[in-house]
Order: structure tokens, then C-alpha cells, then sequence
């Protein structure tokens, strides 16, 4: 049976189960990606070790509730601050685009923000102020210059953000591409992935490891089918085929696909581990709900392999965002459908075990954690289309302490109540640091 | 060669001559301590791409600033960027982080022998040391610090350079993305600039193109002198 089969009987069960339970918009398929602090770009500096201040929640508008628009969400998340669990602002971008991921630039100055509705790309400020973030610039030509839509996945390199994206402006399906930016937002290259030798096409989360001179890819979906009503989605079995079903190997320095990896069920985030000398990283399959290792042999050749199951993956718990510890030994693992927030023992990689769980939600879908594990932060949204309906539609940022043992809720945000829309990507600011010379006016210089 | 240490004792030592020059001034750039044996260059496990089989992109222009010299002379940054393929270092010399500018000291001088030994390398690449610490790193601080390589006779010439004021330095940092910070609440720190930065490294082509950015994740000499020699192909240079 090939990948594409396999994903789409997959499909199939899960459109089933779907209806079965008469949830429209259960099928979450994926959409996640980079959150939190031990999963940044290698290359982001001035990353938080200590206590966080703020999370950033880039949220989907919602027609009726608040503006309606797309806006970024700053909170007071220290638990010292006398406004601990309280929004701070908020910015609207007067557009409703499907507001879905964010990443730093190198330099932690900048925050870019996605949307993969109507594909324009929004830089934050929130270096000069942190605590109140400043719209600086937007992109609005990737189709037109590039030919792909969909910004997904914003990964910092130096001086530029690496833009994964879900899909192409010719036929919306998902065959698409990566493009480079520079910090200010002037377009540098592009990168399609690779369709021979393996290769599907597709495009989501990117990850990088500098001393292995490695970039890996993950592929999801074009805009067909991330941004279809649910319901007419899983009816059409030729559109339930259109999901990706690989990762690729590439040479970083030279920009080249060198390997494809057969990775069945729609592969999303992938997390390296940042331990001084490991040589491995994992990525979970939303449809197949597996992790996968990708690792290199005893001959230094790539290899990737299934080594756990999330959950029962016939109850379709759909994985969709992971987040790796500091240590490399542990890894949450949000399940979207049962809203449960799993903790998995990664001390043998090759074994990863589950040792906890607990449901954080009636459906969660970003995990978000401290550089020091202790603290983790849930939120709530997929996509506007694919979110669960009814009482089931809960909006959320929580923030929890993790001692090792249990995960303890220490605030909530309702998304609905605050009028502010679905909560989506999680990021972490902090206020220890500012610039040096802020307050020395820059002197055109004409000496 | 011990570089850093040697560099700083060399900074201490110009503190101590130059009568201008506070005492508490060459106290403290010996505060910034890095062990020689801390230092190195970053890790790579990879066999670095041979020069020319690659592109390296055109990232950005390169923005021009008024610097000083080690003889207190004025001039625009752009006089030490173009013409060559240069290599420029943003970085203080009180820092003493082993993974900051200590390890692009160490990198650009086994860059440095490396391309000194290639033919082709000779009169067409550069290397500038820009400090962004100017109230610290005045050009007597940098002339004893750069000593060792300024006075070498090579064919890949060291220039270090700073400003007159943080004013100056604006357009060349925030042009180049180069971040520097303090912490808002200051403490003791063995750090008397206490300035955090990302190090980097910029690879400028001789038009004044920013054709790469090295950070520590990613300083690895072989590459660097790779990249250099890709530009030397790209120029129409036959490496030998």
C-alpha cells in the first residue's frame, strides 16, 4: 500500500469516526507548529531561562466576537506581576486571514505572524517595548512574487526568517515551497520542495541543526483542504489523498533536498533534541498518530523509523503539537481530539514511553513550555474551520506548573469572554533585557 | 597563539601607558577573563561544501556608519568593506563570553592562516573587527587589542575599528540587525559593559553585498574559508 493510500484510508476511518459522533469539525488534521522556548530556531538569541513576563498568542478573528479581526494577544504570565493571567493589549491587523503561526527573527526584536487564508505575513515589534508589541510592517505579495500561499512555519537564520508554506497560488493544492526573507522583509530566494525521488511536494514545519548541517521539512496540506468546511472535506475522497506524507533531508549550506523519507500520516512538528551531542530528532503524524525518530546510524546515513504510538490511534486522538524539554528527555504531546496534554520519556529515544497525561481541554491544540520545564502553557485553536462546534468550541490560553508529576493549572484566559477570538500559536517575551542604545538618537552620519 | 588573553593583557597593558586613560578603564577590561582553553571554534560534523557548488544569496546591503580607526581617524565604515571580500566582526573587547567574541577572535585568525596559505587568497580579502562598545573601546583600548593582528604582515590585512559615539554605531547596528542590549534592572557582573548580544560574523562581497551571516551556531572556519573562496569564483578568481 503506498503512503498515499495508506493516508487515505486513514482519512477514511477518521471521516467516519467523525461523523459517527456527529462532530463536523472534529477532523483536526494539523496545523501547529514552532511554540515555545526549547523549540526556537538555534539561531534566536537572548533565549528566556529564567521566569517569562509575556505570552504572545497570535488569534484568530472571530465575525461577532470583538473586531472580528486577526490580532496578536499579549499576557501578564508571571506569576510576580500584579497583573499575573491578565490580557495586556492587543493588536488587530484589520484583516481575517487565519491567523496561525508565528516565529522571532535571530535577533528576538522581531515577531512574524501568518496567515494562511490570505497569506500576508505581519512583523511585530516587540523589542523596543516588549510588553506592548508594535505592527511594523506587513507582507502582502508572497503568492504574487513567490507563488506560494499559506506562511506556516517563520524559522529564524541570520539576518533572515525562513518561510515554510502550505500551498501554491496555481491550483491551491500542496504542492508548494519555502521562501527566504531578510530581517526587513525584503524577499531573497525561494525553495520548492522537492516532487522526484520521493518527494510530494508538500511543505509545513521546518527544523534546523547547524552542527549537523541539517535542515528538515514536514508536509501537511494545500489551502484545499485546510481551509475546506470539514464536513464536505472528508466526503470527497479524492481531496482526502492531498495530505502529505513526508519528511526531507536537506543539505543546509547549499539549500538541496538530499533525502526523502517516507513518513505516512501527515507529519507535522518536528523538534531536534538540544542536547549537546545528540544526533536525532522526532516528528508526530497527525493521522497516524505516531512519533517518528529521525536519527543517524551507526554509519552516519539518516534513517527514520516509527518508535511509539500516541494514544489509541484507532480513536483518532490526532496529534498536533509537540514540545520538547531543554534535556532532550521528555516530550509533551497535545492530542487534539480528547483534548489531552501528554508527557512522553524520551531517555532512550528509540523507546519514547508515555508517563502521564491529562486533559487540558475539550480540545487543545498548541503546548508551549518554560526553558526550565516548569511551566507549560495550552492553547485551544486549529483552524477556524476545523475547530469543534458548539459547547465543545472553547476558547483558551491555561497556564500550568509542571512538577515532574502532574501538570497544575495556575491561570486561564478565556479567548471569548475577553472578545478576542481563537487562541492559536504560543510565544514567550521578557522584559530582563533592552536595548543598549535606545534612548541615543541615531545621527545620520556625514562625516 | 593564546589569542584572546594575550589581546586582552595587550588592551591592559596600552590602559596602563596611556595617562589619559582612567586606571579603572584597564581594570576593567581585564575583568572580561576567558581562559584560552575555553575558546574554540563551533562544533561542525559535517564535511563543510566544496567552494563554487553552491550559491551563497545576496541578503542585504550593507550599511554605512562613521568609524574611527586605531589612530583616532574618522572615515566611513564603507572604506574598509569594499573592493575586498571582507569579513567583518561586530564585538567588544571586554566581552567575556567564550561562545561571543572570544571564539570570532579565535575563528577569524584560523580563518585568517588558512586563507594566507591560498595563493589566491592574496590582496582580495579582508578582515575588520567593529567594536559596538565605543564608550569603552576607545582607539587605544583597540589598538592594543588588535596589536597582534594589525602589526602582522599578511596578505589578508586586520583593521579594528569603533566610533566616536553609540550615534554613530546606530545606522551600521540596526542596519545589520545587530543586537545589542543591557538588562533593565543592572547588577554586578563580571561583564563591566554587561552588553548581550548574538554574535556575528558578516560576509561581505566586494560590491558591499551581505552574502552571509555567521553565528556561533555556525562559525566553523572551513566554512568560512569555503565561502570566501565561492566569492573568489564568483569574482572570476582561479583558486590554486
Amino acid at each position: 500500500m503506498s503512503a498515499h493510500e495508506i493516508t487515505a484510508s486513514l482519512l477514511y476511518r477518521i471521516a467516519r469516526f467523525a461523523v459517527s459522533v456527529g462532530l463536523c469539525s472534529l477532523f483536526a488534521g494539523a496545523a501547529t507548529a514552532l511554540a515555545d522556548e526549547t523549540c526556537n530556531s538555534p539561531y534566536l538569541t537572548n533565549l528566556i531561562k529564567g521566569q517569562e513576563d509575556y505570552a504572545y498568542v497570535w488569534t484568530l478573528g472571530v465575525p461577532g466576537v470583538g473586531d472580528g479581526w486577526d490580532k496578536l494577544v499579549t499576557i501578564d504570565v508571571n506569576p510576580a506581576s500584579p497583573r499575573y493571567g491578565k490580557v495586556l493589549n492587543s493588536i488587530s491587523v484589520g484583516a481575517r486571514g487565519e491567523a496561525h503561526h508565528m516565529g522571532f527573527s535571530d535577533d528576538r526584536r522581531f515577531l512574524w505572524a501568518g496567515g494562511l487564508d490570505d497569506s500576508k505575513i505581519y512583523v511585530f515589534d516587540i523589542g523596543t517595548d516588549p510588553g506592548t508589541p508594535r505592527l511594523t510592517k506587513t507582507i502582502g505579495d508572497l503568492p504574487e512574487k513567490t507563488g506560494f500561499v499559506g506562511p506556516h512555519t517563520f524559522y529564524a537564520l541570520p539576518g533572515r526568517v525562513l518561510v515554510g508554506n502550505l500551498s501554491n497560488s496555481k491550483d491551491h493544492g500542496g504542492i508548494t515551497g519555502m521562501v527566504l526573507y531578510n530581517n526587513r522583509g525584503d524577499l531573497i530566494q525561494s525553495y520548492p520542495m522537492p516532487t522526484s525521488n520521493g518527494g510530494d511536494g508538500y511543505g509545513y514545519d521546518i527544523a534546523i541543526n547547524p552542527q549537523k548541517n541539517v535542515l528538515l521539512t514536514s508536509s501537511f496540506a494545500g489551502w484545499n483542504n485546510y481551509m475546506r468546511n470539514l464536513g464536505e472535506l472528508v466526503g470527497d475522497a479524492e481531496a482526502m489523498k492531498h495530505f502529505g506524507n513526508t519528511v526531507v533531508l536537506w543539505d543546509l549550506k547549499t539549500m538541496s533536498p538530499k533525502k526523502v523519507f517516507s513518513v505516512p500520516g501527515s507529519p507535522l512538528e518536528i523538534r531536534w533534541s538540544l542536547k549537546p551531542g545528540d544526533n536525532w530528532a522526532v516528528v508526530a503524524t497527525a493521522l497516524t498518530s505516531k512519533i517518528w525518530l529521525i536519527k543517524q546510524d551507526a554509519s552516519g546515513e539518516w534513517q527514520a523509523k516509527d518508535v511509539a504510538v500516541i494514544g489509541d490511534p484507532s480513536k483518532i486522538p490526532l496529534p498536533v503539537d509537540i514540545s520538547i524539554t531543554a534535556d532532550g528527555k521528555g516530550l509533551w504531546v497535545n492530542t487534539f481530539m480528547d483534548g489531552k496534554t501528554r508527557y512522553f520519556d524520551m531517555t532512550n529515544p528509540e523507546h519514547p514511553t508515555q508517563t502521564y497525561e491529562k486533559a487540558t481541554g475539550k480540545q487543545v491544540n498548541m503546548v508551549s513550555q518554560s526553558w526550565d520545564g516548569k511551566r507549560v502553557y495550552i492553547a485551544s485553536s486549529l483552524l477556524a474551520n476545523w475547530d469543534k462546534t458548539g459547547e465543545s468550541d472553547v476558547q483558551f490560553l491555561r497556564g500550568f506548573d509542571w512538577d515532574g508529576s502532574a501538570l497544575t493549572q495556575t491561570f486561564e484566559v478565556d479567548f471569548y469572554k475577553e472578545k478576542l477570538g481563537r487562541a492559536h500559536h504560543i510565544k514567550l517575551g521578557s522584559k530582563a533585557l533592552k536595548a543598549a542604545y535606545a534612548d541615543q538618537p541615531e545621527q545620520q552620519a556625514s562625516r | 597563539m593564546q589569542i584572546n588573553p594575550n589581546n586582552r593583557r595587550r588592551a591592559d597593558a596600552a590602559g596602563a601607558r596611556a595617562w589619559l586613560l582612567p586606571a579603572a578603564l584597564a581594570l576593567l577590561i581585564g575583568t572580561g577573563g576567558v581562559l584560552a582553553h575555553e575558546v574554540s571554534s563551533a562544533r561542525a560534523d559535517f564535511v563543510p561544501p566544496e567552494p563554487g557548488t553552491y550559491k551563497l544569496e545576496r541578503i542585504q546591503a550593507l550599511p554605512d556608519g562613521a568609524v574611527v580607526d586605531t589612530s583616532n581617524r574618522r572615515a566611513r565604515l564603507a572604506k574598509y568593506t569594499q573592493g575586498r571580500i571582507t569579513l567583518l566582526s561586530l564585538m567588544y573587547t571586554s566581552c567575556a563570553d567564550p561562545s561571543g567574541c572570544p571564539m570570532a577572535l579565535y575563528t577569524l585568525q584560523k580563518v585568517r592562516r588558512d586563507l594566507e596559505r591560498e595563493k589566491s587568497t592574496g590582496n582580495r580579502v579582508r578582515i575588520v573587527s567593529l567594536s559596538f562598545d565605543p564608550a569603552h573601546d576607545t582607539p587605544d583600548v583597540l589598538r592594543a587589542y588588535g596589536a597582534g593582528e594589525t602589526q602582522k604582515r599578511s596578505p589578508v590585512p586586520w583593521d579594528f575599528l569603533t566610533a566616536r559615539s553609540p550615534q554613530d554605531l546606530r545606522p551600521v547596528l540596526d542596519g545589520l540587525g545587530q543586537d545589542v542590549r543591557v538588562p533593565v534592572v543592572q547588577t554586578e557582573a563580571k561583564n563591566p559593559a554587561n552588553l548581550t548580544h548574538m554574535l556575528k560574523v558578516f560576509l561581505i562581497d566586494r560590491n558591499g553585498w551581505v552574502r552571509e551571516i555567521y553565528t556561533s551556531s555556525f562559525l566553523v572556519p572551513q566554512v568560512i574559508v569555503n565561502d570566501v573562496q565561492t566569492l573568489l569564483l564568483e569574482d572570476g578568481v582561479k583558486l590554486r
